[in-house]
């Protein structure tokens, strides 16, 4: 139960264990080391398949097509680290690119005003649903849950306000807007990586850098102390929502410039790949662990993956849920094992483990 | 008398009540709905999400979630109408099918049960495994050409405008109500959801329990992924996706909280006919079906939020209440006080 | 009065109900029973008390198959007990009605009482009417657990243990939520099950009800039986003794002579109650002068954690006030508090101290994060690792550097982390809980050096403890508290095992006091 996974006496007297696992959730330094590992097999095996997936071009391609999940990821590593989990935040990217297109095409905004008010309705998205969650106590699934029928539900309703049918999408953006998705600096670096950086360096200074960022490390190990120590651990969760909320419409503007087209149900497929992009970066899912360093790594690792896969052995897209189904099941599984002593605890031991250490 | 008082106290009483006030309003805005061949097919199109819900609702009793029912529905509807197309007989089909969701809750139960793994996380990640396997099995084709006589069954009615179908899942519901309500070992799985702890001092072997939650759950998915290819007539590539959505909000709608602990099968389906309805129900009052996904996520919240801050209040009170029956009342102490301290 | 061991071997294993032979049980390097005997005949109450950490838990635990013991045996009616689980116990017709009722919320009454049998529903309902009828309490049975008052849900406890025709029946400190009529209706119950045979163990910390319900008592102590015999053998004088460890002399001289800082008592108060009420506490009036030690001894469930947490904002204030200076800071945010310059400690390390998986200095400096001290907006290592080390090197913490994480230290040296965390907020007075609750001796030792250190730097100290050896020892002033209310105060030289010890079990007499025997 979540609530037992809480508890902070899980594993004090952590006896040795089986070395083979302990990898799975001892120092992060060592886990991006994998993860660079696993970067350079996916090139040693993709390359050695097909050399055409060498080509810089291609490979940066390959990046735009994942830059949604790249750039929700890094926030929503906020969000688990608290110890909650973001799936609302697949519906925001649709729900940014339909506010963009129909504030755009059909109520005369500028792109700008349009792309800020995006922004403006994402993070107040996120802002509701992290306020039920971190001051009413519902549990993070079940809100954002609700949220992503919510957000896509009121898409779609905005997508009915245009004059154009919501199956077409609204298109025709000024080039000042294309040019976030699809300018290529120097004709090889695209725009969006460079944006991406700038998030990642962002993300890396407020998350390992600052106060707030120490902040959200320690409601995610413990609220309880947190709070023992002064730290407004309701606020801390519920920002992290917002900032996921921002990042998922940034991510929304980009997709939009990109694909050229503004859909209500952009970006709604992606909730897996992040989750896994963050699960897979070393952050744990019971929260107070996790780098944006690794996230931004495994996120790569999964872009990739997505990408060299069909280039180079011919495997259909459709199929790809399946070795990303299995890196996440593998790891989530993976982690239970190394943080159990044993694999056979019963609940019992589980449950009394805390009093045999206060005794 | 002891009957009724128990109906009342009942948290699937008021989804009932809600529902009845839905179908009167609607019927008040327009009166051509409330014939019986309209609320009838409230009922007929909600029997997949009856059996999905239902069987979401037994890993919520135990606390924890199974996300991988919808993509469960699929793959089962996937080669269950598939060997059918292939001219295998129907009990055939429908022991493969109903053995593939067994297998599949046996893997989340695994997971979740045994290796205690986040079931959340878990079931997203096996979630996705079987969309793949999915895609890989049909090679993104349709199944189609199903055999008339399969297809047809669904439109079979058995109590007035009520299909064969819904009316067996209801039984089967209800079934499952008296088995969980009234016998010894079906009330485990809300014991364990209600207090791990508890449970164990009672002796209930919890581990097991959370297994067999699982399977079940993954065997009503399965029945619910043959009926869904009856009624529909062939499966599409993304058959199911979305219904592990619809599934945690109607056990919530239907009184299911998601602690665990809390709430029947009987909610879960009323929960279900509520959802299933909300699109039908729209149309009549002169809405868009675009509505549909927006409302459900509005009364989502709604009820799980509500639901929260009572549950919250009513933990603060009880934990004040024994504070303050510790503090004695005895003012003669607090005069030795007095007389202690200078 | 009883000889200490004598009445053990007097009954026989095979008449007992259940005896327990040499039960011994460590919880690493903590041994917590270290040799116990026990028999409960058929039809008798046995009272069990004694000082927390003393052992009574884990050994109705073990009793129950909760927790396994090293060694030692237990028998239920002459025959030995071989594989010791929850569902053994049960079906041995053993049942404990733990403190913290384990009612299932969100089931009813009749639910609760009736599940885990094998008998059918209608003969469950019947046999529920009959006890309930015999016994003389009625439920409402279709009402959910969650809305009963503790009372209640500790007599449905007992139902279900009756329910199970338990033969030995353990009640956990069972008045300890009871009103006064509800702890009569209850003896009522106990006299009648008495009546039928069954036999009690009754855990208590109110030794009043000691010589109200029991037939025998054993006083336990330090993972032993202190002593035991007849109640009627027994004053209450005797049974504080026998809650004393058994080298309290050896250990009182030990630590006797002992500087005396002196304590300006004209000063203004650093912290003054004024009638301060809250959840679980009382009209608590209460000084504290600058650089003092005020002990605050009581047992468990007395209110003085409830107490400590209110000041620090974490519940409700509903009546009186608290000063801080001078300064009224009563009801003010846990970070108002800590910037107006009070820390807490809580006795629970695990839920409100540690952060487990993080590192030395991130869990010295948690408590600062707020000021301006480590940056206003980007975090300055520098100052961390500098505040965190000087807290390591004057606490002597052993860790292998800023970055390991606590949860792999010794109990003791996150102790001395969870301190520094609280003096690092540079506060005026700290409230420390159980600070040495579940931590070895050496590392005990270690915090009260660290402690005394500390004093000389002048801030004033609330020391809340349970061990009544570790107030004598570091206290200038101690008060105890009782019920929700401090009933007794302490000035340096009276401050005794025995006066603490009585005072927080409400049974202190103001003039004689009670006298160790010399």
């Amino acid at each position: 139960m979540a609530a037992n996974s809480k508890t902070p006496a899980a594993s004090k007297e952590a006896a040795p264990k089986k070395k083979g696992l302990t990898f799975l959730k001892s120092g992060q330094a060592s886990w991006n080391l994998m993860l660079v590992a696993l970067f350079v097999l996916e090139f040693v095996i993709f390359g050695a398949a097909n050399p055409k997936f060498l080509k810089p071009q291609l490979l940066l391609t390959s990046i735009d097509d994942s830059m949604s999940v790249m750039i929700i990821s890094l926030f929503v590593t906020f969000v688990m680290i608290t110890g909650g989990i973001d799936i609302q935040v697949a519906s925001l990217v649709g729900l940014t690119s339909i506010i963009i297109g129909v504030t755009w095409q059909d109520f005369g905004f500028s792109i700008l005003q349009s792309c800020l008010l995006a922004i403006v309705v994402a993070a107040a998205c996120g802002a509701l649903s992290g306020f039920f969650i971190a001051y009413c106590g519902v549990q993070a699934m079940v809100v954002t849950l609700g949220g992503s029928f919510l957000y896509s539900g009121i898409a779609l309703l905005v997508s009915t306000l245009s004059s154009t049918a919501s199956y077409q999408g609204i298109g025709n953006f000024p080039d000042e807007f294309k040019v976030i998705g699809q300018y290529k600096i120097g004709g090889v670096i695209p725009l969006q990586i460079v944006i991406y950086i700038v998030l990642l360096v962002i993300a890396f200074i407020l998350l390992h850098k600052t106060k707030y960022g120490r902040k959200i490390f320690l409601c995610g190990v413990n609220p309880s102390a947190a709070e023992f120590s002064g730290i407004n651990s309701r606020r801390v969760i519920m920002s992290t929502y917002i900032l996921s909320g921002i990042a998922a419409a940034i991510a929304g503007i980009i997709l939009t410039s990109y694909l050229g087209t503004a859909k209500s149900d952009l970006g709604s497929d992606l909730t897996m790949d992040i989750v896994t992009a963050v699960v897979l970066g070393g952050t744990l899912s019971t929260g107070g662990k996790g780098s944006v360093f690794g996230t931004a790594l495994s996120s790569l690792v999964i872009a990739l993956l997505r990408f060299g896969l069909p280039l180079c052995f011919k495997i259909g897209t459709q199929y790809l849920d399946i070795p990303v189904g299995i890196l996440l099941v593998a790891i989530i599984v993976g982690r239970s094992v190394a943080s159990h002593q044993s694999v056979g605890t019963t609940v019992k031991s589980l449950f009394f483990r805390k009093d045999a250490q206060k005794a | 008398m002891k009957a009724l008082k128990k109906l009342l106290h009942a948290r699937e009483l008021s989804s009932v009540l809600f529902l009845i006030a839905l179908f009167l309003v609607v019927g008040l805005i327009n009166p051509s709905f409330l014939n019986s061949s309209n609320v009838s097919a409230c009922f007929n199109t909600s029997v997949v999400y009856t059996l999905v819900a239902v069987g979401m609702a037994f890993t919520l009793f135990i606390g924890e979630i199974d996300v991988s029912v919808g993509a469960n529905l699929g793959i089962v509807a996937t080669v269950v109408g598939s060997m059918l197309r292939d001219g295998a007989p129907v009990p055939t089909a429908i022991l493969v099918g109903i053995l593939i969701g067994a297998a599949i809750g046996l893997i989340n139960g695994w997971g979740v049960a045994i290796m205690h793994a986040p079931s959340l996380i878990y079931t997203l990640g096996v979630c996705g495994i079987l969309r793949g396997l999915m895609y890989l099995y049909t090679n993104g084709a349709w199944v189609e050409n199903l055999p008339k006589d399969f297809k047809d069954f669904s439109a079979v009615t058995a109590v007035g405008d009520l299909t064969v179908y819904y009316c067996a899942a209801v039984v089967l519901t209800i079934v499952i109500w008296i088995l969980t309500t009234k016998t010894r070992h079906g009330r485990y799985f809300i014991a364990v959801g209600d207090n791990a702890n508890g449970a164990q001092l009672v002796g209930i072997p919890a581990t097991r329990v959370k297994v067999i939650a699982y399977v079940i759950c993954g065997v009503l998915s399965a029945v619910a992924g043959i009926i869904f290819t009856s009624r529909i007539g062939f499966v599409t590539a993304d058959s199911g996706d979305g219904y592990e959505m619809k599934a945690i909000a109607a056990c919530v709608l239907g009184g299911i909280s998601l602690v665990g602990g809390v709430g029947s099968v009987i909610g879960a389906a009323v929960g279900a006919v509520i959802m299933a309805s909300i699109s039908y129900l729209l149309v009549f009052m002169g809405f868009s079906s675009n509505y549909d996904n927006a409302i459900t996520g509005i009364i989502l919240i709604v009820i799980v939020v509500v639901d929260a801050l009572i549950q919250h209040r009513s933990v603060v009170k009880n934990y004040h209440a024994r504070l303050l029956a510790r503090v004695s009342p005895d003012q003669a102490v607090a005069g030795a006080t007095e007389k202690g301290v200078e | 009065m009883a000889d200490t061991n004598e009445g053990v071997s007097s009954y026989e294993i095979k008449d007992a109900l259940l005896s327990v032979r040499n039960i011994c049980k460590a919880f690493g390097s903590n041994s917590v029973l270290k040799g116990v005997s026990l028999d409960l005949m058929p039809g008798e109450a046995i009272a069990l008390v004694g000082g927390n950490g003393a052992g009574k838990s884990t050994l109705m635990k073990i009793i129950m198959g909760i927790y396994t013991q090293d060694c030692g045996d237990i028998y239920i009616e002459g025959r030995k007990i071989e594989h010791n689980s929850t569902r053994e116990a049960l079906s041995n017709s053993t049942y404990m009605v733990p403190q913290e009722p384990m009612l299932f919320p969100n089931m009813t009454v009749r639910e609760n009482v009736e599940i885990g049998f094998a008998e059918k529903p209608s003969e469950l309902d019947h046999r529920l009417e009959q006890v309930m009828t015999e016994i003389g309490w009625h439920f409402d049975l279709e009402r959910k657990a969650s809305t009963l008052s503790i009372a209640e849900q500790g007599m449905v406890e007992i139902l279900r243990g009756i329910m199970r025709r338990s033969k030995v029946l353990i009640l956990d400190e069972p008045t300890s939520a009871l009103a006064f009529d509800e702890v009569k209706s209850l003896f009522k119950v106990i006299e009648s099950l008495k009546a039928k045979g069954i036999g009690i163990i009754y855990i208590t910390h109110r030794l009043t009800e000691v010589f109200d319900i029991a037939d025998r008592v054993s006083v336990m102590c330090d993972g032993i039986i202190a002593m035991q015999g007849k109640v009627s053998e027994f004053t209450r004088d005797d049974l504080i003794r026998g809650l004393l460890p058994p080298d309290t002399k050896k250990r009182e001289a030990k630590s006797a002579p002992r500087p005396v800082s002196e304590i300006d008592y004209n000063a203004q108060p650093v912290l003054e109650l004024q009638d301060f009420t809250g959840y679980g506490f009382s009209h608590v009036n209460l000084k504290i002068y600058p650089g003092e030690m005020v002990g605050l001894a009581g047992v468990v469930g007395a209110g003085r954690t409830e107490m400590a947490t209110t000041i620090f904002g974490r519940d409700k204030v509903l009546g009186g006030k608290v000063l801080l200076d001078g300064k009224d800071i009563t009801g003010e945010s846990t970070r108002q508090v800590i910037e107006e310059g009070i820390n807490y400690v809580s006795e629970d390390r695990f839920a409100n101290g540690i952060f487990r998986i993080r590192d030395v200095a991130e869990n010295t400096t948690a408590a600062i994060l707020n000021g301006k001290r480590l940056g206003s907006f980007f975090l300055n290592r520098a100052e961390e690792d500098k505040i965190s080390q000087s807290y390591v090197d004057n606490f002597h913490t052993k860790v292998t550097g800023l970055d390991q994480e606590v949860g792999s230290l010794s109990g003791g040296n996150q102790q001395k982390i969870i301190i520094a965390r609280a003096f690092a907020s540079e506060p005026r007075l700290v409230i420390l809980d159980e600070p040495t609750r579940g931590i070895d001796a050496a590392a005990r030792g270690d915090v009260y050096a660290v402690l005394q250190e500390l004093r000389k730097t002048g801030v004033s100290i609330l020391l809340i403890s349970s061990d009544m050896e570790e107030v004598v020892e570091l206290a200038d002033r101690a008060v105890t508290m009782f019920q929700g209310r401090i009933n007794h105060e302490f000035k340096k030289g009276e401050i005794t095992q025995d006066n603490l010890m009585a005072a927080s079990f409400g049974v202190y007499h103001e003039k004689a006091g009670v006298k160790v025997a010399s």
